[in-house]
C-alpha cells in the first residue's frame, strides 16, 4: 500500500509541480508569442502528418505480421517495434546514416532527386513516423488477431475479393483499435523530442515542434515553456480520455 | 575491511569540515602547492561545454599532482549550468563560456569570492571537409540552406549574434538550426547535414578532420571570456581553489593553450 | 445438376474423409456429434480449407481436386449460412443483404432493391435499417438467410442453423426455414448435430462420425435400420407426424395419440424407442396411448433388440435380449404397444 503511494506520488508531483508554475493570468499571451504559435502550428502539422503516414504505413505492416506467414517474422515483428524502446537520439542518429545526405538511401535521394531530408518539415515528421508507427503497428496488429476471422470467411463466400474484404469489413471491425493506434501514435508524435533534433534539428518554422521550443525556451522564457508544456500535457490527458471512452464503448 | 571503510569516511569528514572552518576563517588562502596538500575527497566542475576536451585531460593531470582530489564534470551550456546552480545543482566549481552568466551567479551570492579569468577563446566557421559549399565569409552563410549556430542564450549564440551583427549579416531564421550547447551546434555539421556552424576555434580544432575551418577576421570576430569561481554551496572549497589553483598555473595555461584556447589576457 | 464431393482434410485432430452428394432441390443433413467434422466439411464445399485429396464437383465443374484446380470462395457460386450467422456488426440488415450483390459487382441501387426483394421475402421488410446487434435470433437467422441467397447461388449450405436459438424460438424458426428452404431452388445442404432438426428439415441424412460417413438415407430408413448403436442412439427415435388437435395428434391412419400440447397444424412427435412397452395381452394401467399391432422385423444392435411394429401407429420399441425371449417374439406375432403420453415430445413443423 505504501509502495503504490509512492509509486502514485512519484508519477503525480512532477505534473502537479508543472501546474502550479504555470502563470494563468499570462497564459494566453504567452501563448501568442511568435515562438509558441510557429512551434504549435509546427507541432500539430507535423504529428498529423505523422500519424496519417503512420496509418498508411502501419496499417499494411500490421496486416503481414499479423496474416501472413514467412520465415523471420518474429524477427521483423521486434525489428518494427523496436523504436518503442530504442532511445529517440538513437533511432534519429539512425535516421541520418539512413536519410541523410550521405546517408544509405538519403545520398541517392539527394545526388538524384535534391532532395534533403534532414533540417526540413519532412525531416521532422519522418522523426514523428519514425517513432510513433509502432503504436499503431502494436495495436492495429493486436485488434486483427482478437478479431473473429469467421467475418472474412463469410464475406470470401459472398463473393468478395480479398481486397474488399478487407476495405469492408476487417477495417470496419478492427476501426476501435485503429483509432486507438492512431491516437496513441499521434500522442506520441507530439511529444517527440530526441529523433527530431538529432535528424531534423531545431530551426523556429520549420523543425521546432513544440518539445523543443519548451526545451530551449525554459532559459529565456521560462513562462512560455511551461504554458507550451500544460497544453501537450492537456493534449495527453484528451487522448488518455478518448481512448478510455472507446474502450468502454466497444468493450 | 569495514574498520578501514569507516575511516577513510571519517577522515573525508573531517577533512570537509576542515576545508569549510578554513574557508570561513581567511580568504585568501597561500599557494596552490599547500592547498594541494591539505585538499582531498570528489569535487564537480560545471564547466562549458566548449572546455569539454580540455578539462577532460587537465582533470586527469590534477589528478596526478593532487592525488588524494578527484574532480568530475559536468559539461553543458553555460546558460544552463548557471540555471542548474540556481536551482541547488550540487556543483563546487564553475566555469563559464561567457561572463553574463557568470554574473548571474555572483550577483545570486552562489559564489566564493571572485571568479578569475582563465582563457579567451575565439570564434570560427566550420563546414563539411572539403567545404563543399565554398564559404569564404560570413555574408556567404546567408546562401546556404542550413547553417548550425548555438540558442540565442548560450554563449556561442550570443557571441555568434554579435559577430552576425558586426559584419551585417542576416541569415533567415527560417535557415538556422537552434543548438543547445556548442558541442551540439558542432555535431549538426559532423554527425548532420548542417552546412556550416558556428563554433569556438577550440571546438573546430579538437573536431579533428570532420570539419573544414573557415577564418572569422579579427575584426568581425568577438572574443568569449572564460571565467572560473568556485561556488558558495560547495561542501569541498579547498579542493575546488585547488583546481581553480591548477588551471591557473602554468601547467594548466599550457594545456589549455594545446587545445587553442587563447591566454586570459 | 448436382453436387458431388469427395472430401480429404485433416485439421487439428480430424481426420476427414468424407464423400457426399446431393441433387437439384434436394436438402441433405450431415447429421453428425460435436467434432465429427461436419463444419470441416461444409467449410471444405465453401472453399474455406482446401481439400487435400479428393474433388468437389457442383453442376459438373471442378471447384477443387486437392491439386490443381482450387476455386477460391468467392469465384464459388455458394451461399453459407453460419453457425452464429455471422451478419457484419457495422452494417445494417440492408447492406448485409447486398453485401454478396455489390460483390458481385451489382450497382448499389440495384443490390439494394434486390436486397430489400430478398428480406420481404423472409418477412423482414420493415428491419432494413436496423444494426443485427437489434435483432432476435430468429430475426438474424433469417436475415442470415437473405444474405445467403440474395444473390441466387447454386449451393446452399447452412452450418447448425438453429443451434444459435433458444428453445422458444426454435420451434418456430425451424417451420420458418422449412418454408423457406423450400423456396431456394438449388442444391441445399445443412449441418447439425440435432436429429430434429434433420428430421424436419432435410430429405436424407448422411450420418458423419469421427471424419467418415457412416450411414445415408431418408431419416425413416437410418431410424429404422440404424447400422450402429451410435446411430441409433443419435436417430433411432420414433418420429410420427400428424396433425395437432390441442392434446392429441391425429395420425394419417387416423390413429389418435395422446400427447400434452400438440398444438393446431402438422407436428412432428417423438418418443424414444425405449419408452415403448410390449405386451401380449392389452395392458392395463396409467399408460394413455396403447395401439395394437404385429412384429414387423427384428433387429439386434448388441445389447439391445430392436422391435419394429406395424399398425395403425407403426413404432420401433427397444427391448433387452432377455425381454425378447419372455416375450417370444418373431416376425408376425401380435403384439401391443404402449406409452405414457409424458414421453412424448411434440413440435410444430
Amino acid at each position: 500500500m505504501l509502495f503504490a503511494l509512492v509509486g502514485f506520488a512519484f508519477i503525480a508531483l512532477p505534473l502537479i509541480g508543472l501546474i502550479q508554475q504555470v502563470s494563468w493570468g499570462s497564459l494566453w499571451t504567452d501563448l501568442r508569442t511568435p515562438e509558441a504559435t510557429a512551434a504549435l502550428r509546427l507541432s500539430v502539422i507535423c504529428s498529423l502528418w505523422a500519424t496519417a503516414l503512420s496509418v498508411l504505413f502501419g496499417v499494411p505492416l500490421a496486416f503481414v505480421l499479423a496474416r501472413v506467414t514467412f520465415p523471420g517474422r518474429s524477427i521483423a515483428r521486434a525489428l518494427v517495434l523496436l523504436p518503442l524502446v530504442v532511445p529517440p537520439v538513437v533511432g534519429g542518429v539512425g535516421l541520418f546514416y539512413a536519410f541523410g545526405r550521405e546517408g544509405l538511401v538519403g545520398q541517392y535521394l539527394y545526388d538524384w532527386f535534391d532532395i534533403q531530408l534532414t533540417f526540413s518539415t519532412a525531416g521532422a515528421v519522418m522523426a514523428e513516423t519514425f517513432v510513433a508507427m509502432p503504436f499503431l503497428v502494436i495495436t492495429v496488429e493486436a485488434a486483427l488477431r482478437s478479431m473473429d476471422r469467421r467475418y472474412e470467411d463469410a464475406a470470401a463466400t459472398l463473393g468478395a475479393r480479398p481486397m474488399t474484404i478487407a476495405r469492408r469489413v476487417t477495417l470496419p471491425l478492427i476501426a476501435p483499435g485503429l483509432v486507438a493506434g492512431a491516437a496513441l501514435a499521434w500522442a506520441r508524435a507530439l511529444g517527440e523530442f530526441g529523433a527530431t533534433i538529432t535528424f531534423a534539428g531545431n530551426i523556429q518554422g520549420r523543425t521546432q515542434t513544440t518539445p523543443l521550443a519548451v526545451y530551449l525556451l525554459l532559459q529565456s522564457k521560462p513562462d512560455v515553456a511551461i504554458g507550451l508544456s500544460i497544453v501537450l500535457l492537456a493534449v495527453c490527458v484528451a487522448v488518455l480520455a478518448l481512448l478510455r471512452d472507446r474502450w468502454l464503448g466497444f468493450r | 575491511m569495514k574498520l578501514s571503510v569507516l575511516f577513510i569516511v571519517v577522515v573525508g569528514l573531517v577533512a570537509g569540515g576542515c576545508g569549510r572552518d578554513s574557508s570561513s576563517g581567511s580568504r585568501d588562502i597561500s599557494t596552490p602547492t599547500t592547498i594541494a596538500v591539505k585538499a582531498n575527497g570528489t569535487i564537480t566542475v560545471a564547466a562549458a561545454a566548449s572546455l569539454t576536451e580540455a578539462f577532460t585531460k587537465i582533470g586527469s593531470d590534477f589528478k596526478h599532482t593532487n592525488p588524494n582530489v578527484t574532480a568530475r564534470f559536468n559539461f553543458g551550456s553555460s546558460g544552463t549550468l548557471a540555471t542548474q546552480i540556481q536551482q541547488g545543482a550540487p556543483a563546487d566549481t564553475f566555469a563559464s563560456a561567457d561572463e553574463d552568466n557568470m554574473k548571474r551567479s555572483t550577483a545570486a551570492n552562489l559564489t566564493d569570492g571572485r571568479p578569475v579569468i582563465f582563457a579567451k577563446n575565439k570564434l570560427v566557421i566550420v563546414t563539411k571537409p572539403g567545404n563543399p559549399k565554398k564559404v569564404k565569409t560570413l555574408a556567404d552563410l546567408v546562401d546556404l540552406d542550413v547553417v548550425s549556430l548555438c540558442g540565442d542564450t548560450v554563449p556561442c549564440g550570443k557571441y555568434s549574434a554579435q559577430i552576425l551583427q558586426t559584419a551585417g549579416v542576416k541569415i533567415p531564421e527560417t535557415k538556422i538550426t537552434r543548438a543547445q550547447d556548442v558541442k551540439a551546434a558542432l555535431a549538426a555539421v559532423t554527425t548532420g547535414d548542417a552546412d556550416a556552424a558556428i563554433v569556438y576555434t577550440t571546438d573546430a580544432k579538437s573536431a579533428g578532420n570532420s570539419v573544414e575551418a573557415v577564418m572569422i577576421p579579427d575584426a568581425q570576430n568577438a572574443t568569449a571570456t572564460y571565467p572560473i569561481v568556485t561556488l558558495a554551496a560547495s561542501g569541498n572549497k579547498a579542493a575546488s581553489r585547488a583546481f581553480i589553483a591548477y588551471v591557473t598555473s602554468s601547467k594548466g595555461q599550457a594545456t589549455l593553450r594545446s587545445y587553442g584556447f587563447l591566454p586570459p589576457s | 445438376m448436382s453436387l458431388v464431393a469427395h472430401v480429404v482434410a485433416h485439421v487439428g485432430s480430424l481426420d476427414l474423409d468424407a464423400a457426399v452428394e446431393v441433387d437439384e432441390g434436394e436438402t441433405v443433413a450431415i447429421l453428425g456429434p460435436n467434432g465429427a467434422g461436419k463444419t470441416t466439411l461444409l467449410r471444405a464445399l465453401a472453399g474455406l480449407v482446401p481439400l487435400e485429396a479428393g474433388r468437389v464437383t457442383l453442376d459438373g465443374v471442378v471447384l477443387d481436386d486437392g491439386a490443381r484446380v482450387f476455386v477460391a470462395p468467392e469465384g464459388r457460386p455458394i451461399g453459407v449460412v453460419f453457425q452464429d450467422y455471422l451478419l457484419f456488426p457495422h452494417l445494417s440488415v440492408l447492406e448485409n443483404v447486398a453485401f454478396g450483390l455489390r460483390s458481385h459487382g451489382i450497382r448499389r441501387a440495384a443490390a439494394r432493391n434486390t436486397a430489400t426483394i430478398a428480406l420481404e421475402r423472409v418477412g423482414l421488410a420493415d428491419l432494413v435499417d436496423m444494426k443485427p446487434r437489434e435483432l432476435s435470433g430468429g430475426q438474424a437467422q433469417r436475415v442470415a438467410l437473405a444474405r445467403a441467397t440474395a444473390s441466387e447461388p447454386r449451393l446452399l449450405l447452412l452450418d447448425e442453423p438453429l443451434a444459435a436459438l433458444d428453445q422458444s424460438a426454435r420451434g418456430t424458426t425451424r417451420r420458418d426455414l422449412r418454408a423457406h428452404l423450400a423456396t431456394f431452388s438449388g442444391i441445399r445442404l445443412l449441418v447439425t448435430h440435432d436429429p430434429l432438426d434433420a428430421a424436419a428439415l432435410a430429405d436424407r441424412l448422411v450420418i458423419l462420425e469421427q471424419g467418415r460417413v457412416i450411414q445415408t438415407g431418408s431419416f425413416a430408413d437410418v431410424s429404422a435400420h440404424p447400422r450402429s448403436n451410435y446411430v441409433a442412439e443419435l436417430v433411432g427415435v420414433n418420429l410420427l407426424r400428424g396433425l395437432g388437435h390441442g392434446d392429441h395428434l391425429e395420425l394419417p391412419s387416423g390413429a389418435m395419440v395422446v400427447v400434452p400440447g400438440a398444438g393446431s397444424g402438422e407436428a412432428l412427435a417423438v418418443i424414444h424407442p425405449r419408452s415403448i412397452a410390449l405386451h401380449i395381452q392389452p395392458p392395463a394401467g396409467s399408460p394413455r396411448n396403447v395401439a395394437a399391432g404385429s412384429v414387423e422385423s427384428i433387429e439386434s444392435l448388441g445389447d439391445r433388440v430392436r422391435v419394429r411394429i406395424a399398425g395403425s401407429v407403426p413404432l420401433i420399441a427397444e427391448i433387452t435380449p432377455a425381454a425378447r425371449r419372455d416375450l417370444d417374439l418373431g416376425a408376425g406375432t401380435p403384439v401391443w404397444t404402449s406409452f405414457k403420453a409424458t414421453d412424448v415430445t411434440v413440435f410444430p413443423v
